[in-house]
């Protein structure tokens, strides 16, 4: 296992700057998502910790050793990429032995890895087949084989599982997190998508314009964003972000000029101890489980998801309550969360 | 219908344009000199016979000219054909074979490796064959002549390497560009250096350049007249061209002898593309268009 220690890291493409003194501490075994749209960074920052691009400015550390200039197959790192990247001309066997051949790892133990990578992964009847012959999930989880079967103590992935359908996406992720668990290893892992990001991290890294601009718990970038491009990076339906039209906590300076967020799930039917607020009801979606409302609010609208009980039609007044403590104040010049 | 038609008939015009000399060559190597030069020609041989390849490979011993009747005239260089093709083989393999070597290389670092002035490299190379051979065959000459290499296989080796690299660089640069990115890093992952990489990733999956790498070099080298003629002046060096030609030049020509030459000297490449000729459509092809 690795602790990845990450100390003023820069990238530059000529004038270009697309990592900017990075700081970033991944202790052993954690699972770090580094999370951000595209462009923000953090496939070039993967790849830094890969060895794949040079690092213009900073060290890199694996544990205490300094591996800034070691290239890719030195650094005993795996890779899985979201182009599942599986060598055409070779068979799901050979593709999976390749790493363990390039060590001259002993021809039976070769097979021995090979067939128990197989196993686990549901691989054993494709053992012969070639990647053109696979499905996309197959091919992954082929990634997957090549990447686990040389037991690394560093994990990496590209977006591993944005080329995937939707339902495959999710048994895939509930697989590579079965995968951590089991191999304790330390696991950098690169997404656009908050869910996967949510359900997957120990911690996350979200990054934007080559900047971290929050590495916290899952739970806590979600109830706690740093600034309003975390808050409206995480959740879905978006946060709904207001200069006005929403109820200003009581411990916010007087004429401080401050940006309000509301999740849309924080509604509750108007009570005791809540702020209460309505509007036209502009559009309902009923989603099944929950309705997805725009309510006009002022000038501007917000996005409610309520229960499926709340019967409420287009057009309509709404009535509805907030609790001001699950607010998030953000100051409207820095766009930083504040707090009391 | 009319259109089809017309298709046909150019279609079989244009074949008969470009496969016309190769029958003529090929039937009038069957026949003897009298059958060839008869009005109105003979189309197909009246009375083929092998006696022209015999002529041609028994030139070099003393009996060979009791064969003159059969074949008509020899011309006076015909015992220097075989050695010519020897070296001509000799000259292609070479040259293909470096070619690739050295190409396959440069190709790679260009194509894959991130270095400072990289493109330039490439514009550099490229601007190489800018410049006519014609404008060559003077400097090159003196450079070879104080290399003390005129009149050597190698003089043709290194002078053929110079026309074929470029070529081929450009040709397996487009082709290394068009194989994915992350294949190289996946092998860079899993354990490969750069030698690794070209040999384990670039190799086999650009098996279609490589192939028509190695024939375009063969091809080049088989048929280049210029430099031969200018850098090689004796039998221990000259290839093919300058042999077959020298037989047009003579007081008399054989044309029975000169065709059966012909078609002994298109054999290998005839062989090389039906061997390869299912890699060479795709190589060609795939190594025009990047992507």
């Amino acid at each position: 296992m690795a602790a990845i220690t990450l100390q003023g890291v820069t990238k530059r493409y000529g004038s270009v700057t697309a990592v900017q003194a990075l700081d970033l501490a991944i202790h052993e075994g954690e699972f770090m998502v580094l999370l951000g749209p595209s462009g923000c960074g953090k496939t070039t920052t993967l790849n830094m910790i890969a060895g794949l691009e040079e690092i213009s400015d900073g060290t890199l550390l694996f544990d205490a050793n300094d591996v800034t200039r070691l290239p890719p197959h030195q650094r005993e790192v795996a890779m899985v990429f979201q182009s599942y990247a599986l060598y055409p001309n070779k068979t799901v066997a050979e593709n999976i032995a390749f790493p363990l051949k390039l060590r001259r790892v002993p021809k039976a133990e070769i097979e021995r890895a090979v067939a128990g990578v197989a196993e686990q992964l549901e691989l054993t009847p494709l053992l012969q087949r070639r990647p053109n012959q696979l499905s996309g999930g197959q091919r992954q989880r082929v990634a997957l084989g090549r990447a686990i079967v040389r037991n690394p103590s560093v994990f990496l992935m590209d977006e591993p599982l944005s080329n995937l359908d939707a339902t495959l996406r999710l048994s895939m992720r509930s697989l590579i997190k079965r995968l951590h668990h089991r191999l304790k290893a330390t696991f950098v892992y690169v997404t656009h998508d908050q869910a996967e990001a949510l359900t997957l991290a120990d911690r996350i890294a979200v990054m934007q314009g080559g900047v971290v601009q929050q590495l916290d718990t899952p739970e806590g970038i979600y109830e706690r964003p740093a600034n309003t491009f975390v808050a409206s990076f995480l959740g879905s339906p978006q946060i709904n972000l207001l200069r006005e039209g929403l109820p200003r906590p009581s411990w916010v300076a007087e004429g401080r000029e401050v940006i309000i967020g509301l999740r849309p799930e924080d509604v509750a039917r108007p009570a005791a101890g809540l702020v209460t607020l309505g509007g036209r009801v502009e559009l309902v979606s009923p989603l099944g489980s929950e309705t997805q409302l725009e309510v006009a609010l002022g000038s501007a609208s917000v996005t409610l998801r309520v229960p499926k009980d709340w019967r409420v039609n287009e057009g309509e007044t709404l009535e509805f309550g907030i609790d001001p403590a699950r607010l998030h104040v953000f100051d409207a010049t820095t766009e930083r969360r504040i707090a009391p | 219908m009319a259109r089809r038609l017309m298709l046909a008939l150019f279609s079989a015009l244009f074949v008969l344009y470009v496969a016309g000399p190769v029958l003529w060559l090929l039937s009038s190597s069957l026949q003897m000199e009298s059958e060839i030069t008869a009005v109105p020609p003979n189309w197909l041989p009246p009375h083929p016979g092998m006696h022209n390849f015999v002529a041609i490979f028994s030139a070099g011993d003393s009996a060979a000219y009791t064969n003159r009747g059969i074949a008509g005239f020899l011309p006076s260089g015909a015992a220097n054909l075989l050695p010519s093709l020897y070296n001509s083989l000799q000259v292609g393999l070479w040259v293909a074979a470096l070619n690739l070597l050295v190409s396959l290389t440069a190709a790679y670092a260009i194509a894959v490796i991130d270095f400072k002035g990289r493109r330039a490299t490439l514009y550099t190379v490229l601007a190489t064959r800018v410049i006519p051979d014609i404008a060559l065959v003077v400097p090159l000459f003196l450079v070879i002549r104080n290399l003390g290499l005129i009149n050597s296989i190698g003089a043709l080796v290194v002078t053929y390497l110079a026309v074929t690299v470029p070529f081929t660089i450009f040709i397996l640069i487009s082709y290394f560009e068009g194989i994915p990115r992350d294949l190289y890093r996946a092998s860079r992952i899993d354990g490969c250096g750069h030698w690794g990489a070209l040999r384990h990733v670039y190799l086999p999956l650009s098996l279609p350049a490589l192939v028509a790498a190695l024939m375009f070099a063969f091809l080049t080298s088989w048929n280049e007249f210029l430099f031969a003629l200018v850098l090689t002046q004796s039998a221990a060096a000259q290839t093919l061209p300058i042999i077959i030609a020298g037989f047009v030049m003579d007081f008399t020509t054989s044309f029975s002898f000169v065709n059966a030459a012909g078609v002994i000297a298109i054999l290998p490449p005839v062989l090389l593309a039906v061997i390869f000729q299912r890699y060479i459509v795709s190589g060609l092809t795939a190594g025009a268009v990047k992507g």
